[in-house]
């Protein structure tokens, strides 16, 4: 393949939340900045979220930097690192603002002069400060989008594909990628890479809702170039995805909060796995259905059933539940809708959900800068890889082993902007001094032999049996029996990828797109299993069934995955700071509190319990403003939709 | 075990490879007889079982992405929600430079507005809300479903062949789409909204005075509240 090669002061990978605010920030500081996407401009799980941001302050005038920065770490489980969620913390409405320079409008409250937040705190917040957005995450995408397009001085590429980072000496010297437009290789030289190319979901296909791109590019491309990366087993399953039909498979169903004040969980029996479902963390719901489809009772699809019934059937408040179901996730609802029956859109019929993979808490080991760190503890700047900075999904360490509800668009603006100004300021201070292109041209000749590798495998079909074993054993249950089974297909499909066909065509070669991503995929899975069998006990979102849950009262710790020079992997424990014991007591205490009170409720006889419900739903809804109509996935929108009838 | 035929989808899917077309047919086995088909599920479908090496582009499958658009029976669809029926004909959009098989060539079209949308409003107090078209517009998905039969962009025609990192000289109701939330937007000053006008006039707004309109591949109402009040805004009428 051709050669094409070029200069930039920063690279950003990906152009969703984190890429374009690091892209945009990079940019502002004068730096030279190419965005390089596989998928089209702004198309990332931004993009097709449900829009929620968390904005501090935006709710209460008692909010603040510590009480934000308190919320993540306590739902982290002290696994957090503190000078990540003060950044957070401090910088959620700063980001934000940048969100809205470039087009995000969201409805002002008149009373405080702020962006207006949803009536109640999602799970976990003790504050409101979730931000609703009209068209959920396409506004942002809008944002996004506008960011790198509309000055004009950033250039960028799609449909392009980064191979590889290119390190010298513990130093990023740039990177090599496929651009599958023009169909040749492209050489990138630069002193500072961002990595903001999303998560890693795509590994459990079709059982999650997020974008197919997410094939763990950002993870494997950081630790091939030598960097740290930090709790890889704490991936986030939402609990309640679509089981069937085929096309709405792992698609979201709802949240916790959206089952309300009624609604459980039962199994095929229809026995009661968890009640108070409203309550609960995405985490302890996924667990629930998944021990218990271990159990033997699982549904047919291998999930259980939600049932909110009882919220249908009261008198009174049953009309509110329903407005309050279908305004609260308006997509969700639609999914529904479209996929089960009738009677289950009306609450009449129980749902049958299944946990689906949503979100990677996991990722590059970073600073409050987003660049990479290495060492004992926290980590320190000199021993990561210099030049390389993660944002977004790619980066771990802010959220631990739980992330609350809102915080990923926030964090992909905050973590950006950071990364794009501090690449800008390395790209300044350490510009490239290249003795040769040795490095380059190294790798430039390894593409070169797999692109005429004519063997007997097809890297779609690798990239299935990934698909099918990563559920089923590096999923939302594990065990040693699992882990063992992953550990001998990850050598197996190693040795397979060695053996592909890969076609002869220059221009967008599927086969060879397939290559790269399939790589991607088994380097990922392979360093989340050394991560997941390091932490032998079960902790947010890694439930080890064959081991005890870690006590909260146990010395926190995370786990840090690198490679070695021989290309084996390397897992050790870093020491975490503890909340002091008696802010955990009041955690639990009001946890405990607010599962009472939900349980009495739900035993009161109906009509007691029907107006009590309804005043709550009242003060709900009346907070809440009436969204704009159109919204893709409405049955009045559609081009599609209309071709069924 | 044997199909039933009503299990069974036959679909034609047109492939291209070195500048060449090639109609495939292809069998799509149900999973029920009640199921409804949508065209990426007989992608995902071919790919994982004839045609391994198939192109096309998916992301969300819930139309909230809006890269998966192909043309079913020579009209744009979105694939993830667009249901298949026998002897449906599946091929990449007509209206965009194929790269191969189902995928087209896209940027040309997010390039023209490099330089020239005026979304930077750093000076201004935020806090304003913007109007209800304003929203109705940002739903917009990118899915370039209306560039079907638009006479601004046919203009584009004889340079429909992949051109690498420039923009296409004609508009499309997209490019006029982003143009006008910009001139929706309360932060917007009074010069960029002109200079937005301006910019639709370059990019040969004339075209749509004569043209009975564009068809949005989310519903929105893109002759009502994009190209009227360009073109009310920008003269051309007088």
């Amino acid at each position: 393949m051709n050669v094409e090669w070029k200069k930039y002061d920063v690279l950003v990978i990906g152009s969703g939340g984190a890429g374009s605010h690091a892209a945009h920030a990079a940019s502002n500081k004068g730096a030279s900045v190419l965005v390089v996407s596989k998928d089209p401009l702004g198309v990332s799980d931004t993009k097709i979220s449900e829009g929620l941001a968390t904005v501090r302050e935006s709710g209460s005038n008692d909010d603040s930097v510590e009480t934000l920065s308190e919320n993540i770490k306590m739902a982290g489980a002290d696994l957090s690192i503190e000078s990540l969620t003060n950044a957070f913390s401090q910088d959620s409405k700063l980001a934000y603002d940048k969100y809205r320079e470039n087009g995000l409008r969201p409805t002002i409250s008149l009373k405080s002069q702020t962006p207006k937040p949803l009536p109640l705190p999602l799970g976990g917040h003790t504050r409101r400060r979730t931000v609703g957005h009209n068209n959920s995450g396409i506004a942002f995408a809008h944002a996004n989008w506008n960011a790198i397009v509309s000055k004009g001085e950033i250039d960028y590429k799609e449909d392009c594909w980064i191979i590889d980072i290119i390190v010298d000496k513990k130093t990023v010297i740039g990177a090599v990628a496929y651009d599958a437009q023009k169909g040749i290789i492209l050489a990138i030289q630069c002193p500072s890479v961002i990595i903001a190319a999303g998560g890693l979901s795509t590994l459990y296909f079709p059982k999650t809702d997020t974008l197919r791109g997410n094939t763990g590019d950002s993870y494997a491309l950081a630790v091939r170039a030598g960097a740290d990366m930090v709790d890889m087993e704490q991936i986030q399953f939402l609990p309640f995805c679509l089981t069937s039909p085929p096309s709405y498979e792992g698609l979201l169903a709802g949240e916790p909060v959206t089952a309300s004040f009624l609604g459980v969980l039962r199994d095929k029996n229809k026995n009661i796995i968890l009640d108070s479902v409203f309550l609960r963390t995405r985490a302890q719901c996924s667990e629930a259905i998944m021990k218990s489809v271990e159990k033997g009772n699982g549904t047919i699809n291998g999930g259980a059933f939600l049932d909110m019934s009882a919220n249908k059937r009261a008198p009174k408040s049953g009309p509110y539940f329903m407005e309050y179901l279908k305004t609260s996730l308006p997509s969700a609802y639609n999914n529904v809708r479209q996929a089960l029956s009738k009677p289950a859109s009306q609450c009449d019929e129980l749902w049958e959900v299944r946990p689906g993979a949503h979100y990677m808490m996991g990722g590059l080991r970073v600073n409050e800068f987003g660049a990479s760190v290495a060492g004992e503890l926290y980590g320190k700047v000199d021993l990561g890889v210099s030049g390389l900075f993660a944002a977004g999904q790619s980066m771990g360490g802010l959220f631990g082993a739980n992330r609350l509800g809102s915080t990923s668009l926030t964090e992909g603006a905050v973590f950006g902007l950071r990364s794009g100004e501090a690449a800008a300021k390395n790209s300044i201070y350490n510009p490239l001094k290249l003795q040769s292109n040795d490095k380059f041209l190294k790798k430039i000749s390894e593409i070169d032999n797999i692109l005429v590798t004519k063997g007997k495998y097809s890297s779609s079909s690798i990239k299935k049996d990934i698909q099918k074993a990563c559920w089923k054993n590096l999923g939302p249950i594990r065990d040693k029996k699992r882990l063992n089974k992953i550990r001998k297909l990850i050598e197996l499909w190693k040795k397979k990828i060695k053996n592909i066909q890969i076609e002869d065509t220059l221009i967008w070669n599927q086969s060879f797109i397939e290559y790269i991503e399939v790589k991607n995929m088994i380097d990922t899975a392979e360093i989340m299993l050394f991560a997941a069998e390091e932490r032998n006990g079960s902790i947010g979102g890694h439930v080890r069934i064959d081991c005890k849950n870690i006590s909260m009262f146990s010395k926190p710790y995370s786990t840090v995955v690198n490679i070695n020079n021989d290309k084996s992997f390397n897992v050790k424990r870093v020491y975490r700071n503890r909340t002091p014991l008696k802010r955990m007591l009041f955690y639990k205490v009001e946890e405990i509190k607010r599962l009472l009170e939900a349980k009495t409720i739900r035993f009161l006889p109906l009509s007691i319990k029907d107006k009590i419900l309804e005043k709550k739903y009242k003060n709900i809804m009346e907070n809440n403003d009436e969204m704009s109509s159109i919204y893709p996935g409405s049955p009045e929108a559609a081009i599609g939709e209309k071709t069924t009838l | 075990m044997k199909q039933n035929s009503k299990d069974i989808l036959d679909v034609k899917i047109v492939t291209h490879k070195d500048g060449k077309d090639k109609v495939v047919e292809f069998q799509y086995r149900k999973s029920s007889i009640n199921e409804k088909t949508m065209a990426l599920d007989v992608l995902l479908q071919a790919q994982d079982t004839i045609l391994p090496n198939l192109a096309f582009r998916y992301g969300c499958r819930a139309r909230n992405c809006g890269v998966c658009t192909i043309d079913i029976n020579n009209l744009p669809r979105i694939a993830c929600r667009s249901v298949v029926r026998n002897g449906d004909v599946l091929k990449a959009m007509n209206t965009l430079p194929v790269l191969s098989d189902l995928v087209v060539k896209r940027d040309n079209i997010s390039r023209q507005l490099r330089g020239k949308l005026k979304t930077n409003t750093t000076k201004n107090d935020l806090n304003v809300e913007a109007p209800k078209e304003y929203h109705e517009l940002t739903a917009c998905i990118e899915c370039y479903a209306c560039l079907e039969k638009c006479p601004m962009h046919e203009k584009n025609s004889h340079d429909l062949k992949p051109n690498y990192e420039k923009e296409y000289k004609w508009g499309n109701p997209f490019t006029l789409l982003k143009l006008q939330t910009v001139i929706l937007d309360p932060l917007t000053s009074k010069d960029d909204v002109k200079y937005s006008i301006n910019s639709a006039i370059d990019f040969g707004l004339e075209e749509c005075l004569d043209c009975p309109g564009c068809k949005c591949g989310v519903g929105i109402d893109l002759k009502g509240k994009v190209i009227k009040p360009l073109v009310e805004k920008s003269g051309l009428l007088r």
